[in-house]
């Protein structure tokens, strides 16, 4: 537990070397199952490259964002940083330990004290058969942290940090006798309870209603301050990240595209599929022609991830697209600021022109064309 | 759907007793859940204590009445061919043939439950290997299997076993028709558990650091504890059933009368041909009954338990 | 000066498309379809849509429509549904009116009775659901009254509806373009060739190539499905479609080349949509009026510039600021305490009375009549009848985001209560 996170303001990030944990090279591939006949013959039908080489660091006390469409690889991420998915390949790296093969150790448990998840479905992160205090008090048991009978209070103290007030009116329900906004908070309790130094959030509020997300999400930012948590959230939604997050890093077909202080990456995307993103995000105020006009509605929907397009992996729907793109993929280039964007018009630092309203016919390549990306009207 | 603490009442258990009622409410509100509940409910009174209805079972020595008379008021079920009091043998019967298909079930029910759960969260081999395995005791057919296997069990329990007053011949038959019965169980299970195994909170019990075992017995035995009630009880129908097929083809014991093992008797003794119907029906329409009357109940059990519902908010 | 309206659509239209081609910068923020728009009054522009729609239509509209009547018109419906546990008054009294070439949109929470009132529409509810009152008018003709014999004139033929989740109702086992060819085939009497093309060339509307449009339903991404959908909406060339929450479940991109879909389906077949939705965002993406429902009620109603930029019931005003804005300079979300009442047992009054922050007295006893000023209809005791209309700001003392310092918690922060 650090106090960086609680002396600051939210546009500020942490100390910019007070790296808690951090992914080189992280790759998770899977095997496309085959039939029967593929097994015999060892044939391989494909691989899906959910995540395909990234690169990130996650500093203590921070809100980062990790943004992107389904298919991006995003909630993969969060899966191998809590260890629910192995990784195929990369380094982890966690409090400056490297925690890359922890699998069947004992440390794995100390692990799990200090990483905890918070599901996306408030409906299904619950078992309907466990009772509210079963569940919360479930990670002390399984890890046989602390003496049965403190337990107990663990559990309450957990369910009343998470804004259940009286514990005991809750903890004993099931979880079909809560609303959604309830379900959560229990979720959230359930994380706490181990007092975690980092929590990976995936998409926590976008089963629930508008007006009970804020309270969830307020919730978690009081909980940062508080306890001087770490926050990794994954959502789709980029102007949910332009609110809360620190940092954003947008990803697409399992590669970060850009990164850097939210403010930057929305103000001033280096990279065209952010910038698409953030003009096609819609907003609650009525838009003007003119800025209709500016939205980039790109053709097609991103490929699936066993047909990778060659180069850079959006160069069949990106409005710049030239000859380098179509044949090697840019790394992430640092444009000043603490941003970074993997864009070949990044090198040097150039910025994006400004972008007309449509992408006409998509730049063909023969792994796009599998994939039968649609043509506009 | 916020509601307020108070008002379901705090504390563990008082949603228990509202659970309970709510539930019987529901099952005995449909017809196929009423019908059952009763005609099983009558059969198990009858078969609990047999005795207090029709005093002790009658033997050959001390049976009373004249050889293969028709129904009397003294004798409402008849005769059968050595005097004895029908109505005496079916309600004793009643006991033996729904104690055996009891234990029959629970064998069936434990390695079905339990072959189901592992097969289907494991997966992998394991899954391959069990399933082949209950494959295999799928296709073959009961009858088949039970005179193969009868006398090699016979040979290991030896011919003195007795077990609950049910004597070593019978006790094979119990066992047989566990062994026979337990794949189609094991793959219901399965099924159930495969798509288990994948839902939210498995996953989350996984990020807590519960291992297999613990999650097999606190997140997945519960959620399939409805099917497998349901299928028990489906399972118990069957068992009964089959119990009668193997007595009436000779492999019960003579000396306990089951119904299976009554219908042999009438079998042996020319019953049909001599036109002594009334030593046939009793059984028979008890079978009937009793088969009926689980499959009722499996049926509303299983729509009652385990709901299709597709509204969650 | 007569003009003919339809030389006035035309020349909009390229005005816009102009607009479009040329780069960003060069278009002028107020540009001539701006002004072009400003000028016509609603009634206008709704004759001139009319004219538009009874033009391209290529059959008579219902021999009972009554000329001049508006295209839709729902007057105090109510839709109960029957519980075991009570009486849901899912829809309560809601009343709005749709005009040729219309864009609504209904927004709220779950719960508010939206997607009720777009089934009451089409009369596909559930079977524990009823109609106990109201009208629906469609060009006259109230749909309340007609047996389900009689809707079939209407349902799909004057008004379909693209479901939530539609993209999972397509029939797994059918090409996609038989299932759009069978709603021509049966409603319309076509014969199958015919029905066919029109099902090829309705794919081809909607963005699916032919090749595509012969391929199932799990060949197709959720976009493309969602798209068939639409075009299956259209088979049968109806006046108004409903789209029920339609790009929920979609990607941020796939949503826009939704929402600009329907809005080119619009603005080349003269559709008039009802978009109902809890996105705000969405609604003012696409539509020319909106519809705030609360707990069954309309709290607010009006064009989509006055529901946006000046917002006068408190509910909508909360629900304007809990929508995250990327194009705000301050990152910033308002947090609304409480939840939706129980609609077995709604409130006295005024419905959102126990979360609002201006709450009078009366607002819990006496139902907020509802007012027009102009272009807005209000529920609100804040705007008694004889008031101006003028907006009353709601205080904002709960914020969230980024902006927020986090060592000092905003001011007259209420305390955390057991939240619902």
């Amino acid at each position: 537990m650090s106090d960086g996170g609680l002396a600051k303001t939210a546009d500020g990030t942490g100390s910019p070397h007070d790296v808690l944990y951090r992914l080189q090279g992280m790759k998770v591939h899977f095997a496309v199952r085959g039939g029967f006949l593929d097994t015999i013959l060892r044939r391989s039908r494909g691989v899906i490259r959910a995540v395909d080489g990234i690169d990130l660091e996650l500093r203590r006390g921070e809100v980062l964002a990790l943004v992107g469409e389904s298919g991006s690889g995003k909630t993969t991420t969060g899966r191998v940083i809590v260890k629910l998915t192995p990784q195929t390949d990369g380094r982890l790296t966690f409090d400056g330990k490297d925690v890359t093969d922890l699998w069947g150790t004992t440390a794995l448990r100390g692990y799990r004290r200090r990483i905890q998840l918070i599901f996306q479905d408030p409906y299904e992160t619950l078992n309907p058969k466990q009772s509210i205090n079963d569940f919360v008090m479930e990670p002390l048991v399984v890890n046989d942290i602390g003496a049965p009978r403190d337990r107990q209070a663990a559990t309450f103290a957990a369910l009343e940090a998470a804004g259940l007030r009286p514990a005991s009116d809750f903890a004993f329900r099931f979880p079909h006798e809560l609303s959604g906004g309830q379900r959560q908070r229990v979720v959230i309790a359930g994380a706490l309870v181990m007092d975690p130094e980092v929590i990976v959030a995936d998409e926590p509020v976008s089963m629930l209603d508008v007006s009970i997300r804020t309270e969830l999400l307020r919730l978690m930012l009081d909980l940062r301050a508080e306890r001087g948590l770490t926050y990794l959230f994954i959502t789709h939604d980029l102007s949910l990240a332009w609110v809360i997050a620190d940092r954003i890093a947008v990803m697409y077909l399992g590669k970060i595209m850009e990164i850097g202080p939210a403010e930057q990456v929305i103000r001033s995307p280096h990279n065209p599929y952010t910038q698409a993103l953030v003009s096609v995000s819609p907003t609650p105020e009525p838009p003007t022609p003119g800025e209709r006009a500016k939205r980039t509605i790109l053709v097609g929907e991103t490929p699936d991830a066993a047909h990778v397009p060659p180069g850079c992996r959006f160069h069949p729907r990106c409005p710049y697209a030239f000859d380098r793109c179509r044949v090697e993929e840019p790394p992430l280039f640092d444009v000043g600021g603490g941003q970074s964007a993997a864009c070949w018009l990044a090198e040097g630092g150039r910025s994006l022109p400004v972008l007309p309203h449509r992408i006409q016919e998509p730049v063909p390549s023969p792994a796009a064309t599998a994939i039968g990306a649609e043509l506009p009207a | 759907m916020g509601l307020a603490g108070t008002e379901l009442g705090a504390g563990r258990w008082s949603g228990t007793g509202r659970r309970a009622r709510d539930f019987a409410a529901r099952l005995l509100g449909r017809s196929d859940g009423l019908v059952g509940v009763v005609i099983l409910g009558f059969f198990t009174l009858l078969a609990l204590s047999p005795s207090l209805f029709v005093g002790p079972l009658q033997t050959v020595l001390s049976a009373t009445g004249t050889p293969l008379e028709p129904p009397t008021s003294t004798y409402p079920f008849g005769t059968d061919e050595l005097g004895r009091d029908l109505l005496n043998l079916t309600v004793h019967g009643a006991r033996i043939s729904m104690l055996i298909g009891l234990m029959a079930t629970l064998i069936t029910i434990v390695i079905g439950s339990v072959v189901g759960i592992v097969a289907g969260f494991v997966g992998g081999a394991v899954d391959n290997a069990l399933m082949r395995l209950s494959d295999f005791f799928l296709v073959l057919p009961t009858i088949v299997l039970a005179l193969i296997l009868a006398p090699i069990i016979l040979d290991v329990i030896g011919p003195q076993a007795e077990f609950l007053g049910i004597r070593a011949t019978l006790l094979v038959i119990v066992i047989v028709i566990g062994l026979t019965s337990w794949a189609t169980t094991a793959r219901i299970i399965r099924s159930q558990v495969l798509s288990l195994k994948e839902r939210m909170f498995v996953d989350r019990a996984r990020v807590i650091g519960s291992g297999p075992g613990r999650i097999m017995r606190r997140h997945i035995l519960p959620n399939v504890v409805n099917l497998i009630v349901a299928q028990a009880v489906l399972t118990f129908a069957t068992a009964v059933f089959t119990e009668t097929t193997l007595a009436f083809i000779g492999l019960g014991d003579p000396a306990a009368p089951s119904w299976g093992q009554i219908l042999n008797n009438a079998q042996s003794a020319g019953a049909p041909g001599l036109g002594a119907w009334w030593y046939i029906v009793p059984p028979a329409v008890s079978v009937v009954l009793v088969v009926l009357s689980f499959t009722l109940l499996g049926n509303a059990l299983d729509d009652v338990l385990n709901p299709k519902t597709g509204q969650r908010r | 000066m007569s003009v003919d309206p339809r030389d006035l659509a035309r020349s909009t239209d390229e005005a816009l498309v102009d607009a479009r081609l040329q780069d960003a910068t060069a278009v002028p923020e107020s540009s001539a379809a701006d002004v072009a728009t400003a000028k016509r009054s609603r009634r206008e522009r709704a004759i001139e849509a009319a004219l538009q729609i009874r033009g391209r239509r290529q059959w008579a509209p219902p021999k009972q429509a009554k000329p001049g009547a508006p295209l839709l018109e729902v007057r105090d419906l109510k839709t109960y549904f029957r519980l075991e546990s009570g009486t849901v008054r899912a829809v309560d009294g809601v009343s709005f009116q749709l005009d040729y070439g219309e864009a609504l949109g209904i927004v709220g929470e779950s719960g508010c009775g939206k997607t009720t009132t777009a089934l009451s529409l089409v009369q596909i509810l559930p079977p524990n659901a009823r109609i106990v009152g109201g009208e629906v008018n469609l060009m006259g003709i109230d749909l309340v009254k007609k047996t389900e014999n009689q809707l079939r004139r209407y349902r799909w033929r004057e008004i379909s509806i693209v479901f939530q989740g539609a993209m999972n109702a397509l029939n797994p086992v059918q090409r996609v373009v038989d299932q759009i060819a069978e709603p021509i085939e049966q409603r319309l009497g076509e014969p199958k060739a015919t029905a066919r093309a029109k099902a090829r060339a309705l794919l081809e509307v909607v963005g699916i190539p032919k090749q595509r449009g012969a391929a199932y339903p799990h060949e197709l991404s959720g976009g493309m499905r969602q798209r068939a959908m639409i075009a299956m909406a259209l088979a049968c060339d109806p006046a108004i479609v409903i789209g029920d929450e339609p790009t929920t479940a979609l990607d941020v991109m796939v949503q826009a080349q939704i929402l600009e879909l329907l809005e080119r389906l619009r603005r080349d077949l003269g559709l008039s949509l009802i978009l109902i939705t809890h996105d705000l965002s969405v609604v003012a993406e696409t539509c020319d009026r909106a519809l705030v429902m609360y707990a069954g009620r309309v709290a607010e109603e009006g064009a989509i510039g006055e529901i946006f930029r000046r917002p006068r019931h408190p509910y909508t005003q909360k629900l304007l600021s809990s929508f995250p804005n990327i194009r705000a300079d301050r990152r910033t979300l308002e947090v609304i305490p409480g939840s939706p009442p129980d609609l077995r047992a709604p409130p006295p009054g005024c419905r959102f009375a126990p979360r609002c922050t201006f709450a009078m007295a009366v607002c819990s006893e006496v139902v907020p009549p509802e007012i027009t000023f102009g272009d807005v209809r209000v529920a609100c005791h804040l705007y008694p009848p004889g008031s101006d209309g003028a907006q009353v700001t709601v205080p904002r003392p709960n914020a969230i985001g980024a902006s927020v310092p986090l060592v000092e918690p905003p001011p007259d922060l209420p305390p955390m209560e057991v939240p619902a």
